[in-house]
């Protein structure tokens, strides 16, 4: 009975192989007969990426490694279809190699196919077992999927790995609650939150089962911290991604660097960068315009104003290019040009709220009351919930004696009661107690020195002190 | 012979989810929906006004309402119309296309059947609107009966009164609802429960041809810019003053709360307090979920009842909704359409205004991978009692396979069949041969043209010809069209729901309205699918200021106007 089976085991097995490497070849038949780049549709610099390595397949459509690295500059210029051909013909081509089948993972995964990115994930692993990045990938694929189950037991795994740990504990979360039990759910995300506390996501889907605990109160704080930390994701090492990121050498690519550069602060690297895209082709208004806030934030006034007017002379018609060289005016206290680069930036963007704000500020500032307080009104106009705007036109009411209105305005910024908060209602004391409603102006003044010292501001809690004691 | 059932053994993979639910059947060779714009005389093309300047709002229209605008019995057609982009007013440009109103002429022939024909009749209606259109909205906002007109646009919104003698005038100014945002999709419904419809309108970016940025495709080709190029600008919250104006109550109202690039909007009750809330879908930045708290303000549950942003806690493009009890359990869902690659979401009530995001539990996700979404709508195709979806699909992006070819944006719309236990299946090859043909499809209103006991769609196309969709029907499926009166305030029910009881079957619920989709306005008649059963126990009405009344004795297969105060009050 034992040999039998064996037998039988033997023809399945042989049967599986045979199937599979028939499907394989009959693939790769298909897509080698698919793989056809027309070279001559694409630009200029994404076609002179992609020429040699085209070039390459085309000598040696059985070359695995060439075909995949056609792949890799795809996916590197996000053409996610002509990617996923050329990483199934390399993997029909070498069907051990783990690039192609984890590339490929990557690729199916942007084209929203976690189905089919779970399939290859699974090969890639086989092949390196302990490729944590694909770990992680294919236990989220899994959850996409909707195989719980599967990606339980992989998040698990992960939990007790150091690097991935935050990942792992995440997932568990998620998992269970989408099976409905909340309570663990909230522990296991928490848990993931004390190793990574930034992290959007994570707050989103904590908030999620606070709410369906009934605790709502705390759900809206975590979602308060969902946006404040955005899509912040803790990240694990993976060398095989990146090399393909590295492959981009264009002007969009180094757009990108450069203002991934800024946003963490190194708007020397930025500089740099947009620099290196100017030395290329010095008609990029964007590059210039990008320059004219860096340089500006640099205090390199010179070469702020050298961006500015050669991205004018390109005739760029970007209203953030006017604002910001209107900010960089006003740190030089050029008010006049100031104003006059704020009214370039509305004359093409109505709607531009801060910088009808930032008009207002120097209207203010020349005691151009009215002025001011119209363009304040139309900041909020633009944008009511632009709160800093709405307390400019609660302070231009103070002071033009209009009380009554400037209650009513800053009544609308009380909420919520942020870091922000603390001037807001300091300035609507301020309102009642001139508007002679004392007791009310205290309570607000009370108030805003508490929510002050809450939110660490000593310097405004003292400063409210003291004029409590005035009014007292 | 045993190799032989082993090869079939291994070739046979079930699909995730258990056995393959089975389609309904094809409505003979031609599919379900047979085009037919051109034989009914619905003679349209949009206009973008492209010139290679990629402006961004070339891409996003255009609409269209299906309204009855002669009380004549039959839907008629509105399209709304763009034309040249650029810093000429439209309304002082001579020449500039206007949008277009079709009335229906829909007649019998000896043969008992429907015969559509349409007849132009913008210049006579006074509708020949010259502005960058983008939208339209249906509402009896002064209660006398017809119904009334908004355009919205790239540009100030028109509102047209309904004169009653097949005309409009416009009232725009001194209605008070116009502002110089961009205007994308708008509702009327009543907020306040005072009896007249309120108004909503939803806007979009505060792009101008001036500020145009130039953005390229992932492969640095020149290509549109995505909305995160440009800033949302607020929404606008008109409650109606009774006496043909509106006040603007965006501030008072908390609708100013929070910002949004807004496309789409529908009224409903989705925290089930009788009270009618608002849903916007906000491209790229968080969907709003504005609760009525009864006392003329709204909160934003939007992120905390989970319909705001995906499982990451990311916004999606969100462009279409679909509001409708698609599972029978007496609360509203809302389906969501995205751009390629985020997959359009069900969001399914908990029946407290809690929302689940179960796009892979009922199969649409892994169906929508590969497009981008706009006009849709829940609706019973085929009259078996459960309420079906379909999506027009168009690219905002170039599409890589069609890189090189003239607009490379065209997609092909979708059929999603209800197989009633919580899925759906792609039922798009029984559509007929529209189904194959990829366009850039925008808005969709729905609704029985030919007054045949079936829905039928029109579909607009960016740059291209309208589509109407003709429900060729699904025999052996009976069905029932409700319209409601109520006078003199709300004489159409709008924001009303309307239950139809069943022996041994849950009551389907629909809602009175004409909001939704994208851009669009559909038929302001509810429609109900009953499967092979004729049985109607009765039919219960739960008006908008909470009033509920209940009538039998109603035959199905016809429509039944149910007037305010005839039926048993509850």
């Amino acid at each position: 009975m034992w040999r039998r089976n064996q037998g039988l085991l033997l023809t399945r097995q042989s049967l599986v192989l045979v199937l599979s490497l028939t499907a394989s070849l009959s693939a790769a038949r298909t897509s080698a007969q698919a793989l056809k780049l027309s070279l001559e549709a694409y630009p200029a610099e994404i076609r002179a990426d992609l020429a040699r390595p085209y070039e390459n397949v085309r000598a040696h459509p059985d070359d695995a490694n060439a075909v995949g690295s056609l792949g890799r500059v795809l996916q590197a210029w996000e053409q996610w279809e002509t990617a996923h051909q050329a990483y199934t013909r390399a993997i029909s081509l070498a069907p051990t190699s783990f690039d192609w089948h984890y590339l490929d993972a990557c690729v199916l995964e942007r084209l929203a196919r976690p189905q089919d990115a779970v399939a290859h994930l699974r090969s890639a692993l086989k092949i390196r077992p302990d490729y944590i990045a694909a770990r992680v990938r294919l236990a989220d694929a899994l959850l996409s999927a909707g195989q719980l189950e599967e990606s339980r037991t992989l998040f698990t795994a992960l939990a007790g790995e150091p690097q991935a740990e935050p990942l792992g504990r995440f997932g568990l979360g998620r998992i269970l609650a989408a099976e409905g039990k909340h309570e663990e759910a909230v522990q296991a995300i928490q848990q993931a939150l004390a190793l990574f506390p930034e992290w959007g996501a994570a707050h989103y889907s904590l908030a999620l089962s606070l709410r369906a605990l009934g605790r709502r109160d705390e759900a809206q704080q975590a979602l308060q911290r969902q946006v404040q930390y955005g899509t912040r994701w803790p990240g694990v090492p993976d060398p095989v991604l990146s090399s393909v990121s590295d492959l981009r050498n264009d002007s969009a690519a180094r757009f990108r660097k450069a203002r991934s550069l800024a946003d963490q602060g190194d708007l020397n690297g930025a500089i740099a960068e947009f620099e290196s895209v100017l030395a290329d082709d010095k008609s990029s208004a964007l590059a210039h315009s990008s320059l004219v806030k860096l340089y500006g934030r640099t205090g390199n006034w010179l070469k702020a104003e050298e961006h500015y007017r050669a991205a004018v002379a390109l005739g760029s018609g970007l209203a953030e290019l006017h604002y910001d060289y209107g900010v960089m005016l006003g740190l030089q206290q050029k008010w006049d040009e100031a104003q006059e680069a704020y009214r370039r930036a509305i004359a093409i963007n109505p709607v531009y709220p801060e910088a009808h704000n930032n008009l207002g500020q120097i209207l203010e500032r020349n005691r151009q009351f009215e002025p001011a307080l119209a363009e304040y009104r139309s900041a909020v106009l633009d944008r009511p919930t632009f709160r800093l705007a709405r307390l400019n036109v609660g302070r231009m009411l103070i002071g033009l004696g209009r009380l009554d209105e400037a209650i009513t305005e800053l009544q609308k910024i009380t909420q919520p009661r942020d870091a922000e908060a603390p001037r807001y209602l300091f300035a609507l004391s301020t309102a009642y107690v001139r508007a002679g409603r004392k007791d009310e102006g205290v309570r607000w003044a009370t108030d805003a020195r508490q929510l002050a010292l809450q939110y660490g501001d000593a310097a405004l809690a003292a400063a409210i002190e003291r004029d409590l004691a005035l009014i007292r | 012979m045993r190799l032989l059932a082993l090869f079939f053994l291994f070739l046979w993979l079930p699909p995730l989810g258990g056995s393959t639910p089975q389609l309904p059947p094809k409505g003979g060779s031609h599919g379900v929906f047979v085009e037919s714009a051109a034989a009914a005389g619905l003679n349209f093309t949009h206009i973008t006004g492209a010139t290679g300047q990629y402006y961004v709002a070339e891409e996003m229209g255009a609409g269209v309402a299906l309204f009855d605008y002669d009380n004549d019995g039959d839907l008629d057609v509105f399209l709304v119309q763009g034309g040249p982009l650029n810093d000429k007013s439209p309304a002082d440009t001579p020449g500039y296309p206007t949008s277009r109103l079709f009335r229906n002429d829909l007649t019998r022939g000896p043969d008992g059947k429907p015969r559509l024909h349409f007849t132009d009749v913008t210049s006579q209606a006074g509708v020949a609107l010259r502005a960058y259109g983008m939208g339209a909205a249906i509402g009896d906002y002064d209660n006398d009966g017809d119904l009334d007109l908004l355009v919205t646009s790239f540009g100030p919104e028109t509102l047209f009164r309904n004169n009653g003698n097949g005309t409009f005038t416009d009232v725009t100014k001194e209605a008070g609802v116009s502002d110089p945002l961009w205007s994308t999709s708008a509702t009327f419904f009543d907020y306040d429960r005072d009896g007249d419809l309120d108004l909503f309108v939803a806007n979009y970016l505060d792009f101008t041809i001036a500020g145009n940025k130039k953005c390229t495709d992932t492969a640095g080709a020149p290509d549109y810019c995505g909305p995160r190029n440009y800033r949302p600008v607020p929404d606008r919250l008109y409650r109606n003053d009774g006496n043909g104006h509106f006040t603007d109550v965006t501030e008072s109202s908390g609708i100013s709360r929070a910002d949004g690039a807004g496309l789409g909007v529908v009224a409903g009750d989705y925290n089930n307090d009788g009270w009618l809330d608002l849903y916007v879908a906000n491209d790229a930045t968080p969907n709003q979920l504005w609760i009525n708290r009864k006392d003329g303000t709204f909160v934003d549950e939007g992120p905390l009842s989970g319909s705001a942003l995906n499982a990451a806690g990311n916004p999606e493009g969100s462009m279409g909704i679909a509001s409708g009890d698609f599972d029978a359990d007496g609360d509203e869902d809302l389906f969501v359409t995205n751009i390629i690659g985020e997959t359009f979401v069900l969001y399914k009530n908990d029946g407290a205004g809690n929302f689940e995001d179960s796009r892979v539990q009922t199969g649409l996700g892994p169906l929508t991978t590969t497009v981008t979404g706009f006009g849709t709508d829940w609706f019973d195709y085929d009259n078996d009692g459960w309420l079906d979806l379909f999506v027009a699909n168009g690219a905002v992006n170039a599409i890589e396979s069609q890189r090189g070819q003239p607009n490379p944006f065209k997609m092909k719309n979708q059929l999603f069949h209800n197989t009633g236990s919580g899925r759906f299946v792609d039922a798009s090859s029984s559509g007929g041969p529209a189904f194959e043909q990829a366009e850039i499809s925008r808005g969709a209103a729905f609704g029985d043209i030919d007054n045949d006991g079936d829905t039928d769609i029109v579909v607009t196309t960016n740059g291209g010809p309208v589509r109407l969709l003709m429900n060729q029907g699904t025999p052996g499926n009976h069905w029932i069209d409700v319209a409601l009166q109520d006078s003199p305030r709300n004489r159409f029910g709008f924001g009303a729901r309307i239950g139809i009881e069943r022996t041994g079957k849950p009551t389907l619920w629909r809602r009175v309205h004409t909001d939704g989709s994208y851009l669009s306005a559909s038929d302001v008649r509810a429609h109900a699918g009953l499967g092979s059963s004729t049985s109607i126990d009765g039919i219960v009405v739960q008006w908008v200021d909470g009033m509920r009344e209940r009538w039998t004795k109603v035959d199905a297969d016809r429509l039944v106007t149910l007037k305010r105060g005839t039926g048993v009050k509850q």
